[in-house]
């Protein structure tokens, strides 16, 4: 108990740590106009594909139990969420028309070199590594996206404010953004119960920290490719 | 071959010809041959359940790497499996296989306590391998074990219900009383279907349509190999 205690609190400590990284504040610190906004709408559905494609990976190498923990976390996001009711790809293309997308405008959006090397590397961990070390990698992308974690909001909270404060779009109206400042922290904390479960030694520990550091390596890398490209659009 | 001739058409009957073929393979002859006594019914009872477990981490493999529409087929393929459907009163099949085990006089502490078979163990390493190629040879990998399972397309019956017909035939247990058997004679013809609307969909050239034969071909090769390990397993009991 103790073990998954001190765990937790430096999985915390984690993800906390991402928003002083210099990627993340770089990324941050681009400031957002409406074609940037489109770029990172067309970019979150990417993500939330390749999310999908990692969760899957994780579900076949999982024991039975976590199986069946992430297939109804899967329902959220690939079947129906009920806070929206629509699944999460779905809700981003639904997002995008605040800011003038079209269902096309994802369609035809092409991976940036950067964020493929990114997506290539989260599937690198959830397919051929340990359970835990795969589990704990895609885990700690919600983690970081939990209000209740992370001190002055998660990664969807921020950016929605983003959109909010630079250009007068209220969070409200940026529904995925909205949807998975709850979401994820519900999925977190579910996710997260599993570790009670399956880690009881420093072996396992250690497996969980893997996964986690990787993963956090791979979302500061993916965050400053994201606001280099954002730069890039004048 | 017809598959080049007849597109779509002809990788369909080549598919199925391969899952009959499975059926005179030697493997599976000596398997379905073996006279079935309590205790080898037991240990099959077991390595099944096992079996079921490796077709859940190599679905979730295929999920995966699928594209987001296949993602979500796959996704309700795995309520039966998985987690069951409660409002209709239907069990997820792991459990299904245990409840069964009750019949030959199974305890589920019975499945907790054996290994899996070490044949088995490699077979189930080999179809995770598969599972984690190509989507296309992925799913058609592990599909063609649906299709393999499905009477609608088998002559003579699948191979659950041709099991099932064993352990009536020797044991005197009727299908009815084989839950899982019973449930899989059903739902595998349902299954088998689904590589049929994924090919409708992507098997648009030929290479598409050789990847799925691979994966296919490959994948009932391994469980030929099964099958025989199991043929043995079964020889040794009494």
């Amino acid at each position: 108990m103790q073990l998954v205690k001190e765990l937790c609190a430096t999985l915390d400590k984690m993800v906390n740590d991402q928003f002083d990284s210099i990627e993340f504040k770089k990324f941050f610190a681009v400031p957002l106009t409406l074609e940037r906004g489109r770029f990172y709408v067309v970019q979150s559905a990417l993500y939330t594909s390749n999310r999908r494609d990692c969760w899957g990976y994780v579900q076949g190498a999982s024991p039975l139990e976590v199986k069946r923990v992430i297939w109804e976390h899967e329902s959220d996001e690939l079947i129906n969420d009920p806070r929206a009711g629509m699944d999460h790809y779905a809700l981003t293309v639904k997002q995008g028309e605040v800011i003038g997308l079209k269902p096309e405008d994802f369609e035809k959006a092409e991976v940036p070199s950067m964020v493929r090397a990114c997506f290539y590397a989260w599937h690198h961990i959830a397919m051929h590594n340990h359970w835990l070390t795969a589990y704990t990698s895609s885990h700690m992308l919600e983690r970081r996206n939990n209000g209740k974690i992370v001190s002055g909001g998660g990664m969807s909270y921020r950016v929605g404010k983003k959109f909010e404060n630079e250009i007068g779009i209220n969070l409200k109206r940026m529904i995925s953004l909205d949807v998975h400042v709850v979401a994820d922290t519900e999925h977190s904390e579910n996710i997260s119960e599993m570790f009670e479960r399956y880690v009881k030694t420093s072996e396992d520990c250690d497996l969980v920290l893997k996964g986690a550091q990787e993963s956090m390596a791979i979302d500061r890398a993916y965050r400053g490719a994201l606001g280099y490209y954002m730069e890039q659009i004048k | 071959m017809g598959v080049e001739r007849n597109g779509l058409e002809g990788l369909w009957e080549e598919l199925v010809r391969l899952c009959n073929d499975q059926f005179s393979s030697p493997s599976f002859k000596r398997l379905l041959s073996t006279k079935i006594s309590n205790e080898r019914a037991q240990q099959y009872s077991i390595q099944m359940v096992y079996y079921v477990q490796n077709r859940r981490d190599c679905w979730g493999y295929v999920q995966g790497s699928a594209p987001l529409e296949i993602k979500k087929l796959i996704w309700e393929h795995e309520q039966d499996e998985l987690i069951g459907r409660k409002s209709e009163g239907k069990m997820d099949h792991i459990t299904l296989a245990v409840k069964e085990g009750e019949v030959f006089g199974l305890t589920a502490e019975a499945f907790e306590r054996t290994p899996r078979l070490e044949g088995g163990e490699v077979c189930f390493s080999a179809w995770i391998r598969l599972a984690q190629r190509s989507w296309l040879e992925a799913i058609a990998a592990s599909a063609i074990l649906e299709m393999r399972n499905s009477s609608e397309l088998i002559k003579g019956g699948s191979l659950s219900y041709r099991i099932s017909e064993t352990f009536q035939r020797d044991l005197g247990i009727p299908m009815k009383k084989q839950i899982n058997n019973a449930e899989h004679v059903v739902m595998d013809v349902e299954h088998a279907h689904l590589l049929m609307r994924v090919s409708r969909q992507y098997a648009t050239g030929e290479s598409q349509r050789q990847a799925i034969l691979r994966g296919a071909k490959e994948s009932l090769l391994i469980d030929r190999v099964y099958r025989d390990h199991l043929a043995d397993m079964l020889a040794a009991l009494p």
